[in-house]
């Protein structure tokens, strides 16, 4: 909103934006903080006076020292790790060469082949999940992470896609035409000129796709609930629905599986949020 | 490439060396299986497993017979409600944010939008649990809150009446993702020129008359894609209701909606054994609702905005 | 009656001071132009005016009202853009009727008001128009259709022209001066351009790093330039400054040692020089005659001629380096690389001193008045 200059009412009404700011924040991270906050407190102590900061007292890891002796959270988070980053790998690679594919070269069936990319940005892929068990039963692949790597690859793709199109398209026909009268490969000028061009965009993308993935719980739920296999959401969700009366037990999953996040979150916000507002997706 | 034979062609390998990879995974794990149920909707099975085409009758039977119906069109309304209340809360509140961020020289607004944004970028499962724990009335926390600020009595334990468990359940879901309009919507109005706020300034409009006739109409086609977004997300969720209130969407089935509907329907639940062909009837429903929503969206919605854009 | 008064106007952002101190008295229906190099502070200067941002000290004043506080809707001004700022979605009819509707007129005076202000502007049949839908021309007009319809008392322009073609520019100009003519109000107008300037300026404000340069009437500033860079900035092709020394003091000249060795009289008051002081010579390039004896003599290489016809501009190098241009006649047969000599009247010389300020001339005006300011304008011309 525009604050009228030389007004007297303009402090108040900076002010006034901010107080809203200010107890909207509030709002958004109060929730988060308690739980975080009560992991590191005594059972006695969660009750009592859930607000206050553990002290001395009331302070206790007992919560941590369950969880982690009675699942295997390194497990999950490792797993989750895996699957995440190959995933990744593959979205931004097979994205990237798709991309290419579909805005450089005039082929029979481009735009079919466009349309049909584009129908998965806004169709889920979950509607298609009776049959992706089906073929991964028949592929002797349930319960395992390839499972889990397959399907993200084929649902972040898409929006790779299509922002990796838009950019590519921005890069200056200059550039590949030079490269082609010095009869450079087709896969030369991909993989040298216009790959690290594009990297900006890869940095958007890349968190698109990551955290849709890191946070599902439906594929891992359904392809891969072994024991072995879990995800450290589904395994967050299954150990909880196990020990939900040990309050200490399930505010430390959640702690465990949210901070690593906002650690995450914090040293990337930058980046998510420029890729966020820059308009590469509109 | 359709070539004359007196220009002999080399078959362009280099392309199918960069659609391949992907087009191939996209089509088997995404495309197929999603034609393949739809297809599947049309097939039933008998006792021994076999399956046999049967036509439209599973979408009889889910339409139809009162069994399949009724949970169907529960499901279908507690989803449509779900959907409103997002559009009502969550997309208004995203845009008086970012109204808020965007004005011009405020300081700390970057902090407010990383801040604000934090709990979207958190799993839906652990979001659910934690507003578990908070509304739960064993631990207290919020009857605590509410009576400090004197409005304890309205105090309930929310997540457990039929009443109250879906509206509740929507309005966690939009206290987590408020930052996806609010971002989408900042970056909207960054895109406004300032010239043009100037310009209305010196044609006399107060703030709000900026806002409403000026940015807002530019911001529309913005909130229209906020909303398909909505929508889709939102006939797409399963994850809140799972965790919080597990596949029964209990209590009674006030806070089933059509992802849980699917889940239970092709896994089955206590007594009644899943069936896939049923399930596959299921999504094939979701994916019309979905698709009449985005194509509305397509060629009515955003055609018509397309029009202010300059 | 609305005369505008700017009293020791200051403007910082932050701690980067902008504007330091600006007066200037514009009266009543005056064609005022702010003219000067590109982030000197015009524009911020004109949104001051506008009431678009803060003033951090000063005062000033529209008509007999002290306005500093007041909002840009309630000073009676309005406003053109550099980039007309048309609101996308609104109809031609709709850009131009928003303030009126704001402030709650009725729906047959707005209409009475656009329409005439349409008429005005040869713009009737575009009134159900969006703006992509209409060329630059016609969206400028668009602009200016919005001011005038709020009948403000004085117009607030930003380079209005600027993203205009040539062509269009020189026919918009013209017709900005007589709209200035046709409606009698104040116009401040900024720009970058001196042509514009030094067409449409009653009064001329000469802009340099966020102080007022000299304010005048173009001839004036022509004629006189308060200082170096005026002298630099009015005028084209620019004057040629050559360093010197004061060598001699006269009764109504003085002599100047010039750096490449030459010897010149200038008829300028000496005011506190004395013999020895360092001080630069200007002289514009039209004042400077091919071939003759007219005064001083200067002699260099030539090292390009450009050829527009009706003159040359011819470019020397002094034997100390230093460049200067000369207008030739346009049958000048001086070609690259010859050497030769040019002269000028000491009446044509400006001399200014260590601190770039102007001595007075004494014989300035009386001699050429109108056909040099006739040339200056035939010079602008072509410059587009
Ligand atoms: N909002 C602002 N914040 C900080 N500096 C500004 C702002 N607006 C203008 N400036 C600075 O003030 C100076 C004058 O700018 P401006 O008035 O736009 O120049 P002009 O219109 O003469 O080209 C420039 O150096 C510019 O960088
Ligand atoms: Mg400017």
């Amino acid at each position: 909103m525009i604050s009228l200059p030389g007004l007297k009412h303009n402090t108040g009404k900076t002010l006034m934006t901010h107080a809203v700011l200010l107890t909207y924040t509030v709002i958004a991270l109060f929730p988060i903080l308690v739980i975080i906050v009560n992991a590191f407190k005594s059972r006695k102590a969660i009750f009592k006076d859930p607000l206050a900061l553990p002290s001395l007292d009331s302070f206790s890891l007992a919560g941590f020292e369950q969880v982690l002796g009675r699942a295997d959270f390194g497990l999950y988070f490792g797993n989750s790790m895996i699957v995440t980053l190959i995933s990744l790998f593959f979205v931004l690679l097979f994205g990237a060469m798709a991309a290419w594919a579909l805005t450089e070269y005039k082929f029979r069936g481009n735009l079919f082949l466009a349309v049909l990319i584009a129908m998965g940005i806004m169709i889920p892929i979950r509607l298609g999940t009776v049959s992706i068990l089906n073929l991964m039963a028949s592929l002797d692949l349930v319960n395992t992470l390839t499972a889990l790597v397959l399907v993200y690859i084929a649902q972040g793709l898409p929006l790779a896609v299509f922002i990796l199109s838009e950019f590519i398209r921005q890069v200056p026909k200059e550039l590949k035409e030079a490269a082609r009268c010095d009869n450079v490969s087709e896969y030369k000028i991909f993989f040298t000129i216009i790959l690290p061009l594009i990297r900006p965009a890869m940095a958007t993308v890349a968190v698109f796709t990551m955290i849709p993935i890191w946070n599902d719980l439906w594929f891992p739920l359904i392809l891969a609930p072994g024991e072995s296999t879990q995800t450290i959401t589904l395994g967050v969700q299954q150990f909880i629905g196990q020990y939900v009366t040990d309050w200490n037990a399930v505010l430390s999953s959640l702690t465990l599986a949210i901070v690593p996040v906002l650690v995450l979150y914090v040293i990337f916000s930058r980046q998510l949020i420029r890729g966020l507002t820059s308009g590469a997706v509109k | 490439m359709s070539q004359p034979s007196s220009i002999q062609r080399r078959f362009p390998w280099h392309i199918l060396f960069f659609l391949a990879p992907g087009l191939l995974i996209y089509v088997t794990f995404s495309v197929y299986p999603l034609l393949d149920t739809l297809w599947l909707g049309l097939f039933q099975e008998d006792e021994t497993g076999q399956r046999f085409f049967a036509g439209i009758s599973n979408y009889k039977t889910l339409l139809l017979d009162a069994a399949w119906s009724e949970p169907f069109w529960n499901a279908l309304w507690n989803n449509t409600k779900f959907f409103l209340i997002h559009m009502l809360v969550q997309n208004p509140i995203g845009l008086f944010l970012a109204a808020l961020l965007s004005s011009p020289r405020l300081r700390l607004s970057n902090t407010y939008r990383t801040l604000i944004f934090m709990p979207t970028m958190l799993s839906v499962v652990i979001i659910g649990f934690v507003w578990q724990l908070l509304l739960s009335p064993i631990w207290g926390i919020s009857e605590g809150f509410l009576y400090s600020i004197g409005l304890g009595q309205y105090f309930d334990a929310w997540l457990g009446k039929e009443s109250s468990a879906l509206i509740t359940l929507a309005l966690i879901s939009v206290w987590q993702f408020v930052g996806i309009p609010m971002m989408l919507i900042y970056a909207a109005m960054l895109s406004i020129p300032d010239d043009l706020i100037d310009a209305s300034v010196v044609d006399g409009s107060s703030a709000w008359q900026t806002f409403w006739h000026v940015k807002l109409p530019l911001i529309l086609p913005t909130i229209g894609m906020v909303s398909i977004l909505t929508f889709v997300a939102n006939f797409n969720a399963f994850e809140l209701i799972y965790a919080v209130k597990g596949a029964l969407a209990g209590p009674n089935f006030s806070t089933d909606i059509m992802g849980t509907l699917f889940y239970r329907t092709f896994f089955g639940f206590q007594l009644q054994s899943g069936s896939i062909t049923m399930g596959a009837a299921v999504a094939t429903l979701m994916f019309l609702i979905i698709l009449v929503g985005v194509m509305l969206y397509l060629f009515v919605v955003q055609r018509r905005m397309k029009r202010f854009q300059l | 009656m609305a005369d505008v008064k700017l009293s020791n106007i200051k403007k910082s952002y932050g701690d980067t001071p902008v504007l330091h101190g600006i007066d200037l008295d514009i009266k009543h229906g005056e064609f005022v132009v702010l003219v000067g190099a590109s982030g000197c502070g015009k524009s911020t200067l004109l949104r001051l005016i506008a009431g678009l941002e803060d003033i951090s000290s000063g005062e000033l004043h529209i008509g007999d009202q002290q306005v500093n506080a007041l909002a840009p809707a309630q000073r009676g001004i309005a406003m053109v853009f550099q980039s007309y700022a048309l609101y996308p979605h609104m109809t031609v009819f709709k850009n131009m009727s928003y303030g009126l509707k704001i402030a709650g007129k009725g729906k047959d005076f707005i209409d009475a008001k656009v329409r005439e202000a349409a008429r005005i502007l040869h713009i009737d049949h575009l009134l159900e128009r969006l703006p992509r839908e209409l060329s630059g021309g016609q969206r400028q007009r668009v602009a200016i259709g919005r001011a005038i319809v709020r009948d403000p008392n004085v117009f607030l322009f930003d380079e209005p022209l600027s993203n205009l073609d040539a062509a269009l520019r020189v026919k918009t100009r013209v017709e900005i001066g007589k709209l200035h003519k046709e409606l009698g109000a104040t116009i401040i107008y900024v720009t970058h351009d001196q042509v514009e300037a030094m067409t449409l300026g009653d009064k001329i404000v000469v802009m340099n790093q966020g102080r007022v340069e000299q304010c005048g009437s173009p001839l004036e500033l022509y004629q006189h330039p308060a200082t170096r860079f005026v002298g630099g900035f009015i005028g084209s092709p620019k004057m040629n400054f050559i360093d010197g020394k004061v060598a001699a003091l006269g009764g109504d000249h003085i002599e100047i040692q010039l750096s490449n060795g030459c010897r010149s009289r200038a008829c300028v008051e000496a005011g506190d020089l004395k013999v020895g002081d360092p001080v630069t010579l200007g002289v514009r390039p039209e004042h400077i005659d091919e071939r003759s004896d007219a005064g001083t003599m200067l002699s260099g290489d030539v090292t390009l001629v450009e050829r527009l016809g009706e003159a040359s501009f011819i470019y020397l190098t002094l034997s100390d380096g230093t460049e200067i241009v000369v207008r030739g006649s346009g049958e000048s047969t001086v070609t690259t690389s010859e050497h030769i000599k040019v002269s000028f009247a000491p009446h044509n010389a400006h001399v200014f001193d260590s601190n770039d300020r102007a001595l007075r001339r004494l014989k300035a005006g009386n001699v050429h008045s109108t056909a040099e300011l006739a040339q200056l304008k035939a010079v602008g011309q072509e410059a587009f």
